[in-house]
């Protein structure tokens, strides 16, 4: 998934991945995950670190190409398995997608249970909802137990869709530039106070003058990620 | 070094966190390592219960030394309290040593098998291994026993909504509303696992305790929304009659203004959530179209 010194593995992948296009196949299709979006997931999983919590994934890039996960809207962190907000929060993340020019194309969960990052049947039945209208969705699990200061990779485990059943992702298909950088911004949110600003839908729900589309901190992660770097 | 008000300020705020039983683990401890450590002898008989709270705050933010003083400080003034060695069990619990949390929750049971203390951590723990099963049927068995628990019956509702027994959940909701008639809170929960379980019938009775959880709390915006779809949900169905459609889509109608008005009133002056004002109009007016 770290881009390879030689290039070698990342080429490879990239052949792979534009023969997956035109056979409609998206068996070892290339994910890119965002600066943005891995920040906030983190930041999250790291607000609540005794509930199990999740949130979509999203993506302004159109469908049929390169699959990114350019952002993210945290949703819950209570009672993700009852009904009525899940389907609140999917419809509005919906308008609002809509209105911004992205889709949803993925579900993240962390679980509370630290020890146990396997997809819960509530995580396999909402990715099942996103599959069904995005045919390279994803669903990302949050490991808990790599998330400490100073671990060398990230805490993410990507399933997606082969045969009919939710596999577990090929990690070298799992690009996330600019690894270091992106740490260190995370890093930085912590230090400054700012990873109190993220909002997640449940936080909205109980004072909606709170806004889930998160626009102040969007607006610091991208501005710790400008000067460093030209794209992430 | 803080003034004397400033102390009584901090230790009024330890009181109140205490009371309404707030977790802000992280304040706490601020808080009380401060007056602990630099205002002791100022804080009279209040300081064991002090050193009792910011112990729990610090074992919840993996802060062992500070647990530690405090667990000792205490087991020197009550050398011989189970309280105090329910504590000591809560600190091999952070640790992960569930095995040696168990011996000692094992002998306080045995000095006194009415401990409810106790017998909770031992069931905390099952929850901490990912024992869910186990942990239900615990729970079950105790409070055949000590059937007025509120805590216990809350607790078991959260362990059958995980597991997706939403039918065992409603059941402790129920029980929960009523000794509680007045927490909107509970109404709001039901209703919410009535609609999970989805069908006409549990829309109808969804509806009815979301309109309780509003009635008992105007500004419950999840009772709101959940009184909206609920509605929306019934009147749209093709098998309810005319006058249930028309009744179910005046309360949507309603519940809908209430809920544009919430977010103008919220949206006004606010440029940083006009984001989630417009994707609230957009919603609403989307599914108008389909209930009509």
């Amino acid at each position: 998934m770290l881009e390879d010194d030689s290039g070698v593995t990342k080429k490879r992948t990239l052949q792979l991945s534009s023969m997956s296009v035109s056979f409609r196949s998206h068996e070892m299709g290339e994910v890119e995950l965002s600066c943005l979006a891995y920040a906030k997931m983190y930041l999250h999983a790291s607000q609540f670190p005794r509930c199990s919590v999740n949130g979509l994934l999203l993506s302004s890039s159109p469908a049929g190409g390169d699959v990114c996960i350019t952002d993210c809207v945290p949703l819950l962190h209570t009672h993700l398995s009852l009904a009525p907000i899940t389907q609140l929060a999917l419809t509005q993340v919906d308008a609002w997608c809509s209105q911004t020019h992205q889709r949803i194309m993925g579900y993240y969960q962390a679980n509370a249970c630290v020890s146990d990052s396997s997809p819960t049947p509530c995580a396999l039945k909402i990715a099942e909802k996103i599959f069904e209208q995005c045919n390279n969705a994803v669903l990302l699990m949050i490991d808990g137990e790599k998330m400490f200061p100073g671990c060398r990779v990230p805490p993410i485990v990507m399933y997606e869709r082969k045969d009919a059943r939710w596999a577990l992702k090929d990690k070298h298909t799992i690009m996330l530039r600019q690894w270091e950088e992106t740490c260190a911004i995370v890093n930085q949110l912590f230090s400054s106070g700012d990873q109190a600003l993220l909002v997640d839908f449940d936080s909205h729900l109980d004072d909606i003058t709170k806004d889930w589309t998160n626009q102040k901190l969007n607006a610091k992660i991208m501005e710790l990620i400008s000067p460093a770097n030209g794209n992430v | 070094m803080l003034s004397v008000s400033e102390m009584l300020k901090m230790r009024d705020k330890l009181r109140k966190w205490r009371e309404e039983n707030y977790r802000n683990s992280e304040q706490i401890v601020d808080v009380g390592e401060e007056l602990l450590n630099e205002h002791a002898s100022k804080l009279g008989d209040d300081i064991w219960i002090i050193y009792e709270q910011v112990m729990i705050a610090a074992l919840d933010c993996s802060r062992d030394d500070l647990a530690w003083s405090c667990l000792q400080e205490l087991k020197r003034q009550f050398p011989d309290s189970h309280r105090v060695k329910r504590l000591a069990g809560m600190r091999l619990e952070a640790l992960e040593r569930y095995e040696d949390a168990n011996k000692l929750y094992d002998s306080i049971l045995q000095d006194d098998p009415t401990n409810t203390a106790a017998r909770k951590r031992k069931i905390s723990i099952l929850r901490a291994q990912g024992k869910s099963s186990e942990a239900i049927r615990e729970l079950n068995e105790y409070l055949e026993q000590f059937v007025g628990d509120q805590e216990a019956w809350h607790e078991l509702s959260e362990l059958y909504i995980n597991e997706h027994d939403y039918a065992k959940a409603a059941f402790c909701l129920e029980e929960l509303m009523m000794t509680n008639p007045h927490n909107h809170l509970y109404c709001e929960q039901y209703a919410e696992v009535k609609y999970t379980q989805g069908g006409l019938e549990n829309l109808e009775l969804a509806r009815k305790y979301f309109a309780q959880a509003l009635k008992l709390n105007n500004r419950n915006m999840r009772a709101l929304f959940g009184l909206y779809m609920s509605a929306s949900h019934i009147a749209a169905s093709p098998k309810v009659s005319a006058k249930v459609k028309k009744d179910n889509m005046k309360y949507g109608a309603w519940a809908a203004s209430q809920i544009s008005r919430a977010y103008q009133m919220a949206g006004r002056g606010k440029k940083e959530n006009k984001c989630s004002v417009k994707a609230v109009e957009e919603m609403l007016e989307s599914m108008q179209i389909t209930m009509s």
